[in-house]
């Protein structure tokens, strides 16, 4: 089953000096529960391809289908909700918010979808225990390691259940023992529970992981690998 | 969970919050508290009046109060009586006869408003017996076969029959009261020495104390050489029944002291007794009828409906009487009200701009809540509530604070006995109960809770407007 449809996407920044063709042409399909990385050098496009994904950017050119659903059809204030139900975000840095205990950050999705409380507290322990951080759970954000700080953020982003997660980068920040751990959490919940990843990176180690790699240049796919 | 986070945000720059938060509170407090003694000084100006001075209808012939023609009676004073009576809500009634005069000491003479009253009834409209000066007498209750006059201690001053001395005794009573050695030297010059007048007596003192030693002691000094002449007497002079010009001697039977100069040197209260002997009027020849009625509330229905009753003749409440009473309990509110806004408004800058800075700073964040699928009406209500909780935290401790010190004060009031002269010139007392109503905080917290959210307006308009992809590449 297809979560993903790009057709023929541009993106063009026209900034006073110049105008960049950030994204130029991309064609994509991604299947449910696959696990795939967005390579390529810097300013190849990598990030503004997974923003135009997650409906933070509107696209200059093309169509991007959430489960078939068209973005460019709803209004801004629909993506936000739409964003909310069906995608997951996670962030090189800053995902959480600091005043908030670890698991009130992975609750907050949920408090927004006004799901009930007990339902909330059940996903939460259950979620920070598939990151590893049920011990965790009081922690405000400044007293947790850069690491479990990004599995805290995937924990959250898999909170309403969503089509699948974007992460831009997400372990740009950490040193290769946490870059490991998060990529086997992230590897278990991909194939336990058939999660669909959808992530960025510059790292050799974490593309190795990858089980599909797309790589960009200049905006456009430079080569799209399936391996096993 | 947007509130939790909110309240939570509050706390992130404790500074920063603290000092909006403080400067709040001590706007709420100064306000809040102000108003309570300005209500308060108001409040007395009123219950006086209504309780001593005017007291709620006053019935009179319709052209009485133009002139105050002697000849102006009420027609059939008992039968009006009677008819009060019968109206539920009317609690006392009292019958003056009224002529206008002069009163005269030994050296001065001024004009004056001469009211004759039965003194047992009149006690049940007014309270003015109550404001008798210690050690100057009573309301007509001792008996005497003189006539008798209760003036006011503005009068009394005018005429000197108070007067100010000072002697060896009045200085071992100021020291025994805590007058140090020398001050109280100071004033061994005066010994002996009567003041005619108080203006005279001040002038003396502000010439021989220091400026401090008036302000500690002038009160005390004032309090104790003070003197009263027992016996005084003063002379009425005033139009008879028919329009000859008569007068006789008045013992003084007691001095009023009620805070208002402007009553107390104008009104000179007689027994209708003594008046009708002097006058030639009949026991049933009186101006003004005065009802004392149970519910405030009720002053236009009831006087309406005397008005109704009573055709051709001049029914007027006190609200018509002194329309600066009526415009005070209610044009007065409206004040405190916009005195509280200019505060608020005040406040609000600092609010605005503690919470620009919060914006500013957490751009990223708010970028990364847009993402995570915050929409733009969450945010606002954060950035709203968050403003709300910096101005309501202040605001309800500012006004716990007020709260406290009005309860604290209202005990035992608060003296202005510096300014004393100035306040009773218009009619104020210097002891002030400061007092404010509940429905005022209420009202007080409104405006607080309008402020927050005013003031976080447009810095949540500015964080609407922040594009999470452009916010998420700030560094
Ligand atoms: N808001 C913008 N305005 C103008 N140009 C932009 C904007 N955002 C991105 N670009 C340009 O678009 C191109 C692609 O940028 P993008 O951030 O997507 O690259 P990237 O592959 O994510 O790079 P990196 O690996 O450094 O994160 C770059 O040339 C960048 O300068
Ligand atoms: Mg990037």
């Amino acid at each position: 089953m297809k979560v993903l449809e790009i057709k023929n996407l541009h993106k063009i920044y026209n900034t006073t000096q110049i105008r960049v063709h950030a994204v130029n042409g991309i064609d994509l399909d991604f299947e449910e529960g696959e696990f795939a990385a967005i390579v390529g050098p810097s300013g190849s496009g990598k990030t503004t391809l997974l923003n135009l994904i997650g409906g933070l950017d509107k696209p200059t050119e093309g169509e991007i289908l959430v489960n078939g659903v068209n973005l460019s059809t709803l209004k801004s204030s629909e993506i936000i909700d739409f964003r909310l139900r069906n995608i997951g975000f996670v962030f090189q840095s800053y995902n959480l918010i600091p005043v908030l205990t670890a698991g009130e950050n992975v609750e907050f999705i949920m408090g927004l979808q006004k799901w009930d409380r007990k339902k909330r507290d059940e996903r939460t322990r259950e979620l920070l225990k598939a990151v590893g951080l049920e011990e965790r759970i009081h922690s405000r954000p400044s007293k947790l390691s850069g690491g479990q700080q990004q599995r805290v953020a995937v924990a959250r982003a898999l909170a309403s259940k969503p089509q699948f997660v974007l992460a831009d980068e997400p372990t740009a920040n950490l040193d290769s023992k946490s870059t490991e751990t998060l990529l086997e959490i992230m590897e278990s919940l991909n194939r336990e529970e058939r999660i669909t990843f959808i992530f960025s990176t510059h790292d050799a180690r974490v593309v190795k992981k990858a089980r599909r790699v797309i790589t960009l240049e200049d905006g456009k796919i430079l080569s799209d690998e399936t391996r096993n | 969970m947007i509130w939790k986070t909110a309240w939570k945000n509050v706390w992130r720059n404790k500074v920063r919050s603290l000092v909006v938060i403080i400067s709040v509170t001590i706007g709420i407090f100064g306000g809040v508290f102000a108003v309570a003694v300005m209500n308060g000084a108001i409040q007395q100006r009123v219950d006086a009046a209504l309780n001593e001075e005017i007291s709620h209808i006053h019935i009179n012939n319709p052209s009485f109060r133009d002139n105050y023609d002697i000849r102006l009676f009420l027609p059939d004073a008992d039968s009006i009586e009677a008819l009060c009576r019968q109206i539920p809500g009317i609690e006392a009634v009292t019958q003056r006869v009224i002529l206008t005069g002069m009163a005269n000491s030994a050296r001065k003479s001024t004009g004056v408003q001469i009211v004759g009253i039965d003194p047992d009834r009149e006690k049940q409209v007014f309270g003015l017996h109550r404001r008798t000066m210690e050690g100057t007498g009573d309301f007509f209750e001792t008996e005497s076969r003189y006539n008798l006059a209760f003036i006011g201690h503005a009068l009394a001053k005018d005429l000197n029959i108070v007067r100010y001395l000072i002697d060896q005794s009045t200085i071992d009573r100021l020291k025994d009261r805590g007058l140090p050695e020398e001050t109280a030297e100071k004033l061994i010059p005066f010994i002996g020495f009567r003041f005619s007048g108080e203006k005279d007596f001040n002038n003396e003192m502000k010439q021989c104390l220091s400026l401090n030693e008036q302000t500690s002691y002038g009160r005390l000094i004032k309090e104790e050489a003070w003197t009263f002449r027992e016996r005084s007497r003063m002379t009425l002079t005033f139009l008879d029944a028919n329009q000859m010009q008569t007068g006789a001697v008045f013992r003084i039977a007691g001095i009023y002291d009620v805070k208002n100069n402007a009553f107390e040197s104008g009104q000179v209260f007689v027994r209708n007794e003594d008046l009708r002997r002097l006058t030639g009027l009949t026991g049933h020849q009186v101006h003004q009828m005065v009802i004392r009625i149970a519910d405030l509330d009720r002053t236009d229905e009831i006087s309406g409906l005397l008005s109704q009753k009573l055709p051709g003749l001049e029914v007027m409440n006190w609200k018509e009487i002194q329309p600066d009473l009526a415009m005070m309990t209610g044009l007065v509110q409206q004040f405190y009200l916009v005195f509280m806004i200019i505060i608020l408004a005040a406040l609000a800058f600092g609010i605005v701009n503690t919470m620009l800075m919060v914006v500013l700073e957490r751009t990223r964040e708010l970028g990364m809540l847009a993402a995570i699928g915050m929409n733009k009406k969450r945010v606002f209500s954060m950035i709203m509530l968050e403003s709300v909780f910096l101005s309501l935290v202040g605001g309800v401790v500012g006004m716990i604070f007020s709260r406290i010190l009005i309860l604290m004060t209202a005990r035992n009031g608060i003296n202005f006995s510096n300014y004393e002269e100035g306040f009773e010139a218009m009619g104020y007392s210097s002891h002030i109960y400061p007092v404010i109503s509940t429905g005022f905080f209420i009202m007080v917290t409104i405006l607080i809770i309008l402020t927050g959210i005013l003031s976080a307006v447009y810095p949540a308009l500015k964080a609407l407007k922040l594009d999470p992809a452009e916010a998420l590449r700030t560094e």
